[in-house]
């Protein structure tokens, strides 16, 4: 084992880390704010995907083809968000954990029948811009360029919701609605309103996460099933509903995947889980999470 | 207005006499039902879309010269199998049942196949497989009613390794790595490279072996590792869109210029849609690439016929599933009859017309002698996508399993409490 191996370890775990912090986040927000467990936010990443797909393909150009239309891809998400929280979500505020999961896991269904119908079975491919195909040398390792964004958008995700939490009057009122939604109320501050903006931006992050995920992989059905499942154990290992547990959960996750890889490639997978059921054994609620609310 | 009534009975009688008349074709004989169960929706979506219109050309042929026998018009029923088995099955069962075909086709995953390979020998159904290629289909699970026409996971990792074998000698090489999808195919496809490289090449190392799950879309980790590991050459087998994922990154980190690379799950259909991104340079291992057989006939008809249809060339699995029709066609042609059970009887040991030229079945196994092709992925004038360089065809004799290994699998497997034992005498 060389260091340069150890660096390119690193540099491909913190890249997966970024993008599993890009889903995990929102499910974290919405989870400690809603107090709902999104099972289908995956599938709103995947939905992004697709639809970065389609207008890339409407604007077909070579240079700002992606880059319009991975925002619009999000914007895009972020209005199926308002929709569905309005008609579906807003009805579940108070029910139980068993009859959320219930719909948001029927949503993973519709949604991923609803992407058969419109785009077909076949895998969608949109092409990395030239200016970000390259490769650069970081400590000795080689390292695409294109990752850089993704983990610079990440940090730009991550900064921005510290900000409109910690800095805003709209933070302020999201973070009183979590310890009492009913005193939020009782001030006059319409707490649906809060809860609807709260969801449609967790889902514009969802939907700016798959567009920059379309040109890494192929966009394919079951993508989102498969990365949801990462997201789950970075949510226990960080702490339901802390948002720097997400982030320290995704780089725990992603870099025990990765290492493991190098040195067990067979356990790789298994080991992910152990570390999440240690987690589970020891502090069931988390690394950031803290008891009270578990 | 008498006589007006009496014209009107008339133009009503003769009206119903000719509607009665319409329904049967002029011959009277049975149509042949002939079954298809594809993967229209699911993993397999991709080749089977193909795989049918192959089909679909070679029964518009022969029924343009009156079907089977020339009187035996081919009906086609077609089923999707989603992709899952149990589905398979049903649709299987339900064709046998309600539609009564005679025969099967299709079929595009190994597990589907052998899950119909069973039906089909339940209930006594001629089974052509020309998509689905595990071993076991006619080795370990051998029914007399299944025929394979496709070279299946052992000739091709046969073929692959008879071809990096020679590289070991002539570029020196020392260590390699393998990486492959978590299940059945890319597992059996590498062990059978790791075993054949073992006893051709003992002196070529096996460094590491990677399996990533199914469904896998992230790969930098692998990629990144296997460039820590600095392997000479490494063998991938990672089918589908997983594997265009694994190009697509290993691409960024340029692992494909570092390492010599061979892939076991690289198609024609990958070859041609996913043009753009494939690395060149790379090996891979056709079924039955066309631009191997101009040459032939069969093929050059083919070829043109689907252009001319499909405004695209025929991938690998086109001319296979063209194969199976035809296939089923002189077997008929030489029992004189369209009964399962004679068709049966006299494919066993036939010679057949295909494609590919002309292969025969080998009596133990009911598998044809067809070759596997083997060469560099590179990029040809006259084609709009990439073709194979320095092609090696590597002929079904040199790469079959050996009759003796194939008892000694079915003793292993108990294959005699499946079948009944004068099904097991060759």
């Amino acid at each position: 084992m060389t260091g340069n191996q150890i660096i390119g370890q690193i540099l491909s775990g913190v890249s997966r880390g970024m993008m599993l912090f890009l889903i995990s986040s929102g499910l974290t927000l919405i989870f400690s704010v809603m107090n709902i467990l999104n099972f289908a936010h995956a599938s709103f990443w995947l939905l992004g995907a697709y639809f970065t797909w389609t207008f890339w393909k409407i604007l077909y150009s070579p240079i700002f083809g992606l880059w319009a239309s991975i925002p619009l891809a999000a914007l895009t998400i972020g209005a199926i968000g308002w929709i569905i929280e309005v008609i579906l979500i807003r009805r579940i505020y108070d029910r139980t954990l068993t009859e959320q999961l219930l719909l948001t896991y029927a949503l993973v269904l519709i949604i991923g029948d609803l992407i058969k119908l419109t785009w077909g079975v076949a895998d969608r491919i949109v092409p990395k811009p030239k200016m970000l195909s390259g490769l650069v040398n970081v400590f000795g390792s080689p390292f695409p360029v294109y990752y850089i964004l993704v983990i610079s958008l990440a940090g730009f995700v991550a900064l921005g919701l510290w900000w409109l939490l910690y800095k805003t009057r709209f933070g302020r009122r999201v973070k009183a609605s979590v310890f009492s939604r009913e005193m939020v109320g009782a001030l006059g501050i319409p707490i649906h309103r809060i809860y609807t903006g709260v969801f449609v931006l967790s889902l514009i992050i969802a939907g700016l996460a798959g567009g920059v995920q379309a040109p890494i992989s192929s966009v394919t059905l079951g993508m989102d099933m498969s990365i949801i499942v990462e997201c789950f154990c970075v949510m226990v290992i960080g702490g339901f509903g802390s948002l720097i547990g997400a982030l320290v959960g995704s780089l725990i996750v992603s870099l025990v995947y990765a290492f493991a890889i190098m040195v067990v490639p067979k356990m790789a997978l298994v080991l992910i889980f152990i570390v999440t059921a240690i987690v589970l054994i020891i502090r069931p609620w988390g690394i950031f999470g803290t008891a009270m609310r578990t | 207005m008498m006589h007006m009534r009496g014209l009107d009975r008339v133009l009503v009688i003769g009206l119903f006499l000719s509607l009665l008349l319409l329904p049967f074709p002029v011959k009277g004989a049975e149509p042949y039902n002939l079954g298809v169960v594809l993967e229209f929706t699911g993993t397999g979506a991709l080749y089977s879309r193909h795989s049918y219109q192959g089909i679909e050309l070679a029964v518009e042929e022969i029924n343009k010269e009156g079907g089977f026998l020339g009187k035996h018009p081919i009906k086609l029923f077609s089923r999707d199998s989603q992709s899952k088995p149990d589905v398979g099955v049903r649709e299987a069962k339900d064709l046998i049942l309600r539609e009564k075909v005679k025969g099967i086709i299709g079929t595009q995953s190994s597990n589907i196949a052998l899950a119909v390979e069973e039906v089909c020998y339940e209930y006594k159904i001629i089974h052509v497989i020309a998509n689905s290629n595990a071993e076991a289909m006619t080795v370990s699970n051998y029914s007399p009613y299944t025929y394979q026409i496709v070279p299946n996971t052992y000739m091709q990792a046969t073929a692959t390794a008879v071809s990096i074998a020679k590289n070991v000698k002539s570029k020196g090489w020392k260590t390699y790595d393998t990486i492959g999808s978590n299940y059945e195919y890319p597992h059996s496809t590498i062990n059978t490279v790791v075993e054949h490289l073992k006893k051709t090449s003992p002196e070529f190392k096996l460094a590491k072996q990677y399996w990533p799950k199914l469904g896998e879309t992230e790969f930098s980790a692998y990629v990144t590792s296997i460039i820590g590991d600095k392997p000479d050459f490494v063998y991938a087998c990672v089918p589908g869109s997983d594997g265009f994922a694994l190009f697509r990154q290993g691409n960024s980190y340029g692992l494909f210029k570092n390492v010599f690379y061979a892939s076991g799950a690289t198609f024609l259909t990958e070859m041609m849609e996913m043009k753009d991104e494939l690395p060149r340079g790379i090996v891979t291992v056709l079924r039955a690439p066309f631009f191997a057989n101009m040459n032939n006939p069969m093929m050059a008809n083919l070829v043109k016929k689907y252009q001319a249809k499909f405004n695209q060339y025929p991938d690998d699995f086109v001319p296979m599933q063209y194969d199976a029709v035809y296939v089923l066609k002189q077997a008929i042609e030489k029992a004189g009859s369209i009964e399962p059970e004679n068709v049966k009887n006299a494919m066993k040991g036939m010679t057949v017309n295909t494609t590919r030229g002309s292969l025969s079945f080998r009596k133990i196994d009911n598998m044809v002698n067809c070759p596997s092709y083997t060469g560099i992925i590179a990029d040809d004038p006259k084609y709009p996508f990439p073709i194979l360089r320095d092609m090696v065809v590597v002929s079904g004799e040199e790469s079959w399993r050996p009759e003796s290994e194939v008892l000694q699998l079915r003793d292993k497997a108990d294959l005699s409490k499946k079948r009944r034992p004068e099904e097991l005498k060759f």
